[in-house]
């Protein structure tokens, strides 16, 4: 009965709050905690977010930094926060890509004062004299703000062939069985969540970027090559067999020190380094 | 209905605190994001999109001789160079066989060097004369350094006791 009445009730209450005109709602609420005694009010902690602005509605114009002001105090902590409320509150154009808001869809990665990560992870710096800069990820093609063309990146990671490939059925029928050893093997490749923040901060991946697979595509070939319920290890070992795919890395090593899930790709890249040599 | 409620909040801000709450205020400054770059370096070519959006990229044919055997060489040969480096301050005296297989392995670090900084900053799709003419520096100057190695090799003192010569000099 309770849960019966409890919507009807909400009903009536939100139809007659969206009746009365907000002031009188406002009025209401602050007798109510006024009541209860005084509120203190927090000094309004103002903010500067400086970000990138490109539209394809007007292709010819340049990209530029639009400045933004918020008040952090009536903002959640996270960068991401302060963009929804930028584009819930002052400008609806500002555009940019965001999904789950706690790290697991990789959706919101960017470029947030100098470092690529998600923006969803990253706090907002509360020293009010410095302005956050956020730009999309450097060196991708943009479609609109913050928001870059991931087409080639995903097309590579169609390429290395991401899901296991077997030549005979499994042994006992049913399903590829693995040890806790081998099953260990994976852990810290299978946990990307491939958003692109250490591709995207992998200076050979921005100069040969149509030829060099990238950090985030070779440590999922890596995670492949490393199962050892997938039997196409030769094949995958020379679909890297040549200069451009795998061996543009020089271990700058920017993937590791920027990727938001703290994995490291370039430990994977040296792994297959050395796999394509001993051809285990 | 949340958007109603804030604004008002807002409101109650601005009543109160009149000279801070203009600073509340969306503010909109626009800046150009290129001051002084007027020519760019590097205009980005427009993107190219191999097949659909669907289709893998394509994979190049395998070839072990610019992959796997090539860093295999090219970690050799400069693990070589460390002994070899070391050997004639070890022995007092230059040798030259080791001379010899220093200057080589000089020649080829060198030279995989100086070709992979090639094949990163000059990509083929952007610059393919430049690159071609750089590879072909590249060959002229390794093939220079090599025939100078060698007369220094077998018409003077060597390698090792240049190198003394030149540090003394």
């Amino acid at each position: 009965m309770a849960s019966l009445r409890q919507p009807t009730i909400r009903l009536l209450a939100s139809s007659t709050i969206r009746r009365a005109s907000p002031t009188v709602i406002n009025s209401t609420r602050c007798l109510a905690t006024l009541a209860e005694g005084e509120i203190k009010k927090k000094e309004p902690l103002i903010k500067k977010f400086s970000i990138y602005r490109w539209s394809p509605d007007e292709p010819t114009k340049k990209p530029q930094m639009q400045e933004y002001t918020l008040d952090l105090n009536e903002t959640g902590p996270m960068v991401l926060d302060a963009l929804i409320k930028i584009k819930n509150e002052m400008d609806p154009t500002l555009t940019f890509r965001r999904s789950c808001r706690e790290g697991i869809c990789g959706s919101c990665a960017m470029n947030i004062e100098g470092t690529n990560t998600l923006a969803c992870l990253s706090r907002i710096n509360r020293d009010a004299s410095s302005t956050t800069r956020i730009y999309p990820l450097p060196h991708m093609y943009v479609v609109k703000d913050l928001v870059p063309d991931l087409t080639n990146f995903y097309k590579q990671y169609k390429s290395i062939k991401p899901y296991l490939q077997s030549k005979e059925p499994a042994p006992n029928g049913k399903e590829f069985l693995q040890s806790k050893e081998d099953r260990k093997k994976l852990d810290g490749l299978y946990e990307c969540i491939l958003c692109a923040c250490c591709s995207t901060s992998c200076p050979s991946y921005w100069w040969n970027q149509e030829e060099y697979l990238g950090p985030a595509v070779l440590m999922q070939a890596y995670r492949w090559l490393a199962d050892s319920r997938d039997q196409m290890s030769g094949q995958r070992r020379d679909m890297l067999d040549n200069s451009m795919s795998l061996y543009r890395c020089h271990t700058i090593m920017n993937c590791a020190r920027t990727c938001p899930k703290g994995l490291n790709p370039g430990l994977a890249i040296a792994k297959i380094k050395m796999l394509m040599v001993k051809g285990a | 209905m949340a958007s109603t409620l804030r604004s008002s909040a807002a409101r109650r801000i601005l009543a109160a605190k009149p000279t801070s709450a203009i600073r509340l205020l969306p503010q909109t400054r626009i800046a150009a994001f290129h001051a002084s770059q007027r020519h760019q370096i590097l205009p980005p070519g427009p993107q190219v999109v191999h097949g659909t959006v669907n289709d893998p990229v394509p994979v190049p044919t395998p070839n072990a001789a610019h992959g796997s055997y090539h860093w295999a060489f090219e970690r050799i040969i400069a693990l070589g160079m460390i002994p070899l480096t070391v050997a004639p301050f070890a022995a007092g005296t230059a040798n030259p066989a080791l001379d010899a297989a220093l200057g080589t392995a000089l020649v080829l670090h060198s030279h995989i060097g100086f070709d992979a900084c090639v094949t990163d900053y000059f990509p083929k799709r952007q610059y393919a004369k430049t690159r071609t003419f750089m590879i072909w520096l590249l060959r002229a100057s390794t093939i220079t350094a090599a025939v100078g190695l060698f007369s220094i090799q077998t018409n003077d003192v060597g390698l090792t006791e240049a190198i003394k010569k030149f540090w003394k000099a």
